[in-house]
């Protein structure tokens, strides 16, 4: 089962880039990048992630992102598809 | 952490100025005393607008330094540090530094020249992408492409960087956004905003209490977080009222001072028995401050395996990331202590079994030989120097040394680098703490390995005449490493030895320092004599047994349980 994180953030210099790399550091895959085309402002970021091992946990993962500067809303929820693991 | 004071009256501004000249005054409008830095190249047009300025610049003979000195300044004095930089390697060379301040939840503002915006991209002469490099060891990063952002920006890293649980910002600065000039409006007169920590929930701190006064054997587990948040006297007030045995971690000691009845001591790999057990053993955790780090807890699964966890902390992150919590409250934690009102307890039974613990489990000073036994030394030195005491301390047996020896009144007498262990860390520290606190006794424990990394910052010292005393714990050796070598890797010793050190006394003289040598235990009363009643600075060169280690010690992966012993 993969989950999905829904990010409401404040577009800035390497706001994607961070929240992101933040989510792949916690220790999930990122199989899926959405994000529509938006002026600066608000903007929303949706992952298909899947955590790399038993102990990652999504609500967690969620206050990690949660607590980043410019981000005004988090919502995640567990999808039925599996999470491609990338080809090695 | 306190928020930092930001000036609120209206300041008077040219009506046009520069990029540079807005950052000089947006540090000025944040209170920044003092700024610990290195010029170079891209950073050069900051350099030219700080004379005149009520700024103090710090010039180290190297980044690393300057961000571990604004590091220490921090944890002192509760306001973020201030370091600067010149792009490429200058920046790289802060990363260590700026990496320390995440690690240990330090405010830090680390400012970095970068090359003109048109050539961004196309690896200019010391262009180095310092945002990205940065980006997993900030709590937030700015790269300034308008002057007219300087003000805002500033007002923002400050706050970022100091509420909440504080962090370290990056301000990278393009040279040619120095150089050019803007119109002032008051928009850029920008006032830092200051995020309220939410309100307690009373039904929480109730169903906490209720815990506490149910529980038999409580447990207090506190961290670093108690001298970020400056709770100290919050969480000294709730353990004199309840009495629960409690356990620091390496960043939480000076939460309680050393000889705090009920205070077991450090826990974990280095830690005591006492406290090791009395975790181990205990119905119910009460976790402030801390965050279950593997050096503390041992193998997690074992870990306090009877009690239930109360965690208070003021990163919601940091709840159930390890350890799941039976009750979690976030927020102001001197708050939240002064709130926990759990009515009388049954605990006297457990109390005792922990103080016959204590005393059974005591450190011992009375080792054999005719050599310097460095437990010993540092316990008399620290206790000698007394509450003035601020100690800084490098990485490895030394450290380890310090925490399980010496005495410690406040959380800022005791500096370390806890979770990055930057060896190099000492010195810098030491000339941070001084400035913080110029009338403290500032004292460096270093390792003959740790000294060497940041060594040139003798001139440092030497050129603001700071009074820093210098003890130089020599092993001729890695000795942590040469430890674990010795214990875990069947006495493989690799790379260990230092038997070719220079001579550390010579090196000091030549720096401008005075210093002195020391081999044998009798002459140890007369070198902290020496080291107490220096009044510039001085270093203290003392050689110890190569093969002494550092125990208790619980091996890698083993529960907090099974502690090893000499
Ligand atoms: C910058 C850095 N490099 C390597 C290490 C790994 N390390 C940890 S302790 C240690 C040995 C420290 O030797 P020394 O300063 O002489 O202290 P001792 O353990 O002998 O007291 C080393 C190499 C580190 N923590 N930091």
């Amino acid at each position: 089962m993969s989950n999905r994180i829904e990010i409401d953030f404040t577009r800035s210099e390497g706001a994607v880039l961070r929240l992101i790399g933040l989510v792949e550091r916690k220790g999930f895959d990122v199989c899926s990048v959405d994000m529509p085309e938006t002026g600066p402002g608000p903007a929303r970021l949706t992952l298909g992630v899947s955590p790399r091992d038993a102990s990652r946990r999504m609500d967690v993962l969620g206050r990690h992102v949660a607590k980043m500067y410019g981000v005004t809303a988090v919502r995640s929820e567990a999808t039925r598809e599996p999470c491609l693991e990338r080809a090695s | 952490m306190t928020a930092q004071p930001i000036k609120s009256e209206p300041v008077t501004q040219p009506e046009s100025m520069t990029g540079a000249a807005a950052v000089v005054r947006a540090l000025e409008l944040a209170g920044t005393e003092y700024v610990f830095g290195y010029p170079g190249g891209a950073i050069m047009p900051v350099y030219d607008a700080l004379p005149g300025s009520q700024l103090k610049h710090i010039l180290v003979r190297h980044e690393q330094a300057a961000a571990l000195a604004a590091d220490a300044y921090a944890r002192v004095t509760g306001k973020a540090g201030v370091c600067m930089a010149t792009s490429g390697p200058g920046a790289t060379n802060l990363v260590t530094g700026i990496a320390n301040a995440f690690m240990d939840s330090v405010p830090l503002i680390a400012i970095t020249g970068q090359t003109q915006t048109a050539m961004m991209g196309t690896d200019a002469f010391q262009e180095i992408d310092t945002f990205g490099i940065t980006l997993p060891i900030v709590k937030h990063s700015f790269l300034v492409r308008d002057p007219a952002e300087i003000f805002n920006v500033f007002a923002e890293a400050f706050a970022v960087a100091t509420q909440g649980r504080p962090g370290p910002v990056l301000i990278d600065l393009p040279k040619d956004v120095m150089q050019a000039s803007f119109a002032v409006s008051p928009q850029n007169d920008h006032r830092a905003r200051s995020t309220p920590w939410p309100d307690l929930d009373p039904a929480l701190i109730e169903q906490a209490s209720a815990l506490i006064a149910a529980s038999r054997r409580p447990v207090l587990y506190f961290g670093g977080g108690i001298a970020i948040s400056r709770s100290e006297a919050a969480l000294r007030a709730f353990h004199s009222r309840t009495g629960i045995p409690a356990v620091a971690t390496l960043k939480g000691l000076g939460g309680l001072p050393t000889e705090t009845p009920d205070f077991l001591g450090m826990l974990g790999m280095h830690g005591t028995r006492a406290a090791n057990l009395a975790v181990n053993e205990s119905d119910l955790l009460i976790c402030a401050g801390a965050r279950f780090d593997d050096r503390a807890t041992g193998r997690l699964a074992s870990f306090a395996p009877h009690a239930k966890v109360i965690h208070i902390d003021a990163d919601a992150s940091e709840i159930s990331k390890l350890r799941h919590a039976d009750i979690a409250i976030g927020g102001d934690m001197a708050k939240v202590l002064d709130a926990l009102r759990p009515g009388p307890l049954s605990i006297a039974p457990w109390r005792e079994h922990c103080a016959q613990n204590k005393t059974r489990w005591a450190m011992r000073y009375d080792a054999p030989g005719k050599g310097v036994f460095a437990p010993a030394l540092l316990n008399e030195l620290s206790r000698r120097a007394g509450d003035e005491l601020i100690m800084t301390c490098d990485v490895g047996q030394h450290q380890m040394w310090v925490a399980q020896h010496c005495r410690f009144s406040r959380p800022q007498a005791h500096l370390t680098s806890a979770g990055l262990g930057t060896m190099g860390f000492g010195i810098p520290a030491g000339i941070g703490a001084l400035f913080a606190e110029p009338k403290s006794t500032v004292i460096t424990v270093t390792g003959d390995g740790s000294i060497m990394m940041n060594i040139h910052e003798l001139a440092t010292i030497k050129r603001y005449r700071l009074p820093l005393k210098i003890l130089l714990l020599d092993n001729s050796q890695l000795g942590m490493v040469r430890q674990w070598q010795e214990l875990f890797f069947e006495e493989n010793f690799s790379e260990v030895d230092l038997y070719d050190n220079p001579d550390f006394a010579e090196i000091a003289r030549a720096f401008g320092l005075e210093a002195f040598t020391v081999d044998r235990r009798e002459e140890v009363d007369g070198a902290i004599d020496r080291l107490l009643s220096a009044t510039g600075p001085i270093l203290a060169h003392v050689r110890i047994d190569p093969r002494e280690n550092v125990w208790p010690l619980v091996p890698p992966g083993a529960s907090n349980s099974d502690m090893m012993e000499a």
